[in-house]
């Protein structure tokens, strides 16, 4: 049964992104344009702009999702998106818009001198973004599931198609205005439905949320099955069947038995108004008390709540600031101190937004029993305004949540792709726009293969799991690099491949079912509670073991993090200018030992395109009025990029 | 953070152009004086160790704040189901408590981090 309202939203907004991508595509051609952007793009633009990039599938619908199968406790997710921007903000953000790297591969490189170190991070970049990637599929398949009321399949291979065909052919890559204008248009459409559920339902049943889930349908419920499911009713219910039913074809009343059924998947059942919700075998459904609990029921298991806990905090606390397609956007920030005010109003955003996903996870609970009857927690945000508002108001509501959704994975999955495709081809394949290209078509095929693979899984999980990886690999290399000059390229490496390889391993073990209960499936599951405090000791113990790697320059690196701009000038150039030059410089004047050039005075002049002359004065003031052409290399503009 | 069409145009370094209120600072060049001695590595230390100061102290209490409302519901059972005008306190904390005190922490941060800063930069005028 098509939707069409809900089909045509999301067709429009699809429409109106690329189109809108694409013409910025024309508009911000040459780097002039991104000059503009890079100096006037204000804090509360530019905070909107990666507020709007961040709010993923997973703040859209997972949250809400996982808090309707798994409990309350599922909102510390949305607590540790939003407080790693506390920790992004206390710790990072002013120090590495002062450095001058793009990309943390540009970072790790620039600050410890090691070229296959930037290598290794970038293999570190793929895994990230293809984990966060996959529940961007994952929920597009959800969405256009319930629009079209047909398979799964059929989003994840819509939006994949669209977005790698897309950046492979050049569009799609949205501009700051853009990315900003969807962080709007995300709290709207979260926010809308959401106040005028409360309305409509008047006195919203929150006192009741502590008791058993309702049994009964409130009204006429459709519960679709996306795949085959054994349910059992407790007494005998007449519903409206559309699919298999105990091995036959039904298409009308069909009496179900007290007893156990079988569903086919892709069928449907419309139980009456007043009849009981019909469990389904085995049961995933947290009962009672247990979903009011303030903790992390991972999986819907009760054991070891604490610890799941705090595995949720550390992995999204300490993950935001590893997430490559965010932390490039820091650079339209003109200075230390502008990204530190962007990331407070990122904090500002984001909690606002996460306000809303406890809203339809309580209202989901008592309204929409049938959506996790039948394994659909996720699709809680799109399907409970038409099933609570009705008639054409209800349409249009689910229409505008529906499309606010396909914009959160049009965009974030944008942006990943892009980071994705341009750390495999600047890094690994080799320059240039045909490898770019085919690195982008390569991986966008990949990943929605495996977002075919993923249908079962909570989307929250699989971000959760991208998060734990970010938090064990980048977030030290990032935290040390800047606090701790003692830190080598030695170091790094451990650390990455320790904390990185551990996390890794234990999402994919936990992805084949590796344990099942106990402390085992929560070390799996949780990997970021032991795989973190492992990146750091493997990143603090090789250090230390390697003294003499700490780069010559150590002193020099510190002071480019960590003094304000404006005291930095310094041969009339602001020391970022000379780190990113250094490091888009050819690969000729690098020795043959794979080390740049020093950022000593010499190396610095001798890269200067337009000769050595003049005072500081002089040349600061040149500095000021004009852009620095480096002799050549690869653009890596923040405006740029940012799907 | 890369492109995707067209030839790759030579790279061009994005900056900020000097502000206006930069030439009421320190002159360029000020910074210098702390990649030059054991001096200038004593004054970068306190900056650091200042600018650690302030990030502990915002985010000392955040940990405090985010690891304590589990705790509690662990030691003491009762707490998630007292309520708040007739809301559970696990929906006022979850749903939405929570985030203020982490916002405010945010912009308590960002101006105590450019106070010390401010400070620094007349440290290093008046030498």
């Amino acid at each position: 049964m098509a939707e069409p309202y809900t089909i045509g939203a999301v067709v429009a907004v699809t429409v109106v992104t690329a189109v809108v991508g694409l013409r910025g595509m024309r508009v911000a051609r040459t780097p002039a344009d991104f000059m503009v952007a890079a100096r006037q793009v204000p804090p509360l633009l530019n905070a909107s702009a990666i507020s709007g990039e961040y709010l993923s599938a997973a703040s859209f619908l997972g949250i809400a999702g996982l808090a309707l199968l798994e409990g309350l406790g599922a909102l510390w997710y949305a607590v540790g998106y939003a407080a790693g921007y506390l920790v992004l903000l206390a710790a990072v953000a002013a120090p590495l818009r002062r450095f001058g790297a793009y990309t943390i591969p540009d970072f790790a490189e620039g600050r410890l001198g090691s070229p296959r170190l930037r290598r290794w991070a970038t293999v570190m970049v793929l895994v990230i973004c293809g984990f966060y990637l996959l529940p961007q599929l994952n929920g597009a398949g959800i969405t256009l599931q319930l629009a079209v009321g047909g398979p799964y399949w059929i989003g994840v291979v819509v939006l994949g198609v669209v977005v790698s065909v897309g950046i492979a052919s050049g569009g799609m890559k949205g501009i700051t205005v853009v990315q900003a204008f969807l962080y709007w248009l995300k709290l709207t459409v979260i926010a809308v439905p959401a106040l005028v559920l409360l309305l409509v339902l008047r006195h919203p049943p929150v006192a009741g949320i502590e008791g058993p889930a309702p049994l009964h349908f409130l009204r006429a419920t459709l519960v679709r099955f996306p795949d085959a499911e054994t349910i059992s009713v407790r007494h005998a219910v007449t519903v409206l069947a559309r699919g298999v039913v105990g091995g036959l074809r039904r298409s009308g009343p069909l009496l179900l038995h007290p007893g156990r059924s079988t569903v086919g998947a892709g069928s449907a059942l419309r139980f009456p108004a007043g009849s009981a919700a019909p469990a389904v075998q085995p049961g995933s459904v947290v009962g009672d008390r247990a979903w009011a609990s303030p903790l992390v029921q991972f999986g819907g298991r009760a054991d070891h709540p604490l610890a799941a806990t705090y595995g949720v905090l550390v992995a999204t606390v300490f993950g935001a600031m590893g997430l490559p397609h965010i932390l490039v956007r820091f650079y339209t920030n003109s200075d230390g101190r502008s990204a530190r005010r962007t990331t407070a109003l990122v904090l500002l955003l984001v909690s606002v937004f996460y306000a809303f996903p406890a809203v339809y996870a309580v209202l989901g609970r008592m309204e929409a029993p049938g959506l996790y009857v039948s394994g659909q927690a996720d699709s809680v945000v799109l399907a409970l305004p038409k099933m609570v508002a009705g008639g054409l108001g209800g349409d249009v509501l689910g229409a505008l949540v529906a499309a606010g959704a396909f914009a959160a994975f049009l965009s974030t999955s944008s942006g990943l792709l892009i980071a994705m495709a341009g750390a495999l081809s600047h890094d690994i394949l080799g320059r240039g726009v045909r490898a770019f290209r085919l690195s982008a078509l390569g991986i966008g095929a990949a990943v929605t293969a495996g977002g075919l693979a993923v249908a079962a899984v909570p989307i929250n999980v699989l971000v959760g799991w991208a998060f734990a990886i970010a938090a064990s690999s980048f977030c030290p290399l990032l935290l040390l690099g800047i606090w701790w000059p003692r830190l080598t390229r030695v170091g790094a490496k451990w650390g990455l491949a320790l904390g990185g390889g551990a996390s890794s391993a234990a999402v994919v073990a936990d992805l084949a079912g590796a344990a099942q209960r106990g402390w085992p499936a929560l070390l799996l599951g949780e990997p970021a509670i032991w795989t973190v405090p492992l990146a750091f000791g493997a990143m603090v113990v090789g250090s230390l073991a390697t003294p003499q790697a700490v780069p010559a320059n150590v002193t020099d690196l510190l002071v480019t993090l960590h003094l304000p701009e404006r005291l930095q000038l310094r041969h009339g150039q602001p020391p970022g200018a000379q780190r990113l030059e250094t490091l888009s410089a050819p690969p000729g004047p690098r020795t043959p030992a794979g080390t740049r050039p020093r950022r000593t005075r010499s190396a610095w002049e001798a890269l200067r395109p337009d000769g050595t002359g003049g005072s500081p004065r002089r040349r600061a003031r040149r500095a000021g009025s004009a852009p620095v052409s480096p002799p050549g290399g690869r653009s890596r503009l923040p405006g740029r990029r940012s799907g | 953070m890369s492109e995707g069409g067209g030839d790759r145009p030579a790279r061009q370094v994005v900056r900020a152009p000097e502000r206006p209120s930069a030439a009421r600072g320190p002159a360029p060049g000020t910074g210098d004086v702390l990649r030059q001695d054991e001096y200038g590595r004593v004054l970068l230390g306190s900056l650091m160790r200042a600018q650690l100061g302030v990030t502990a102290s915002i985010l000392g209490p955040a940990v405090v704040l985010l690891a304590l409302y589990p705790l509690l519901a662990v030691l003491v059972p009762g707490l998630a189901r007292d309520e708040v005008l007739g809301v559970p306190l696990t929906l006022v904390v979850l749903g939405g408590g929570i985030y203020p005190p982490l916002v405010l922490l945010g912009f308590w941060y960002v101006r105590r981090a450019e106070h010390v800063e401010q400070r620094f930069s007349e440290l290093l005028q008046d030498r």
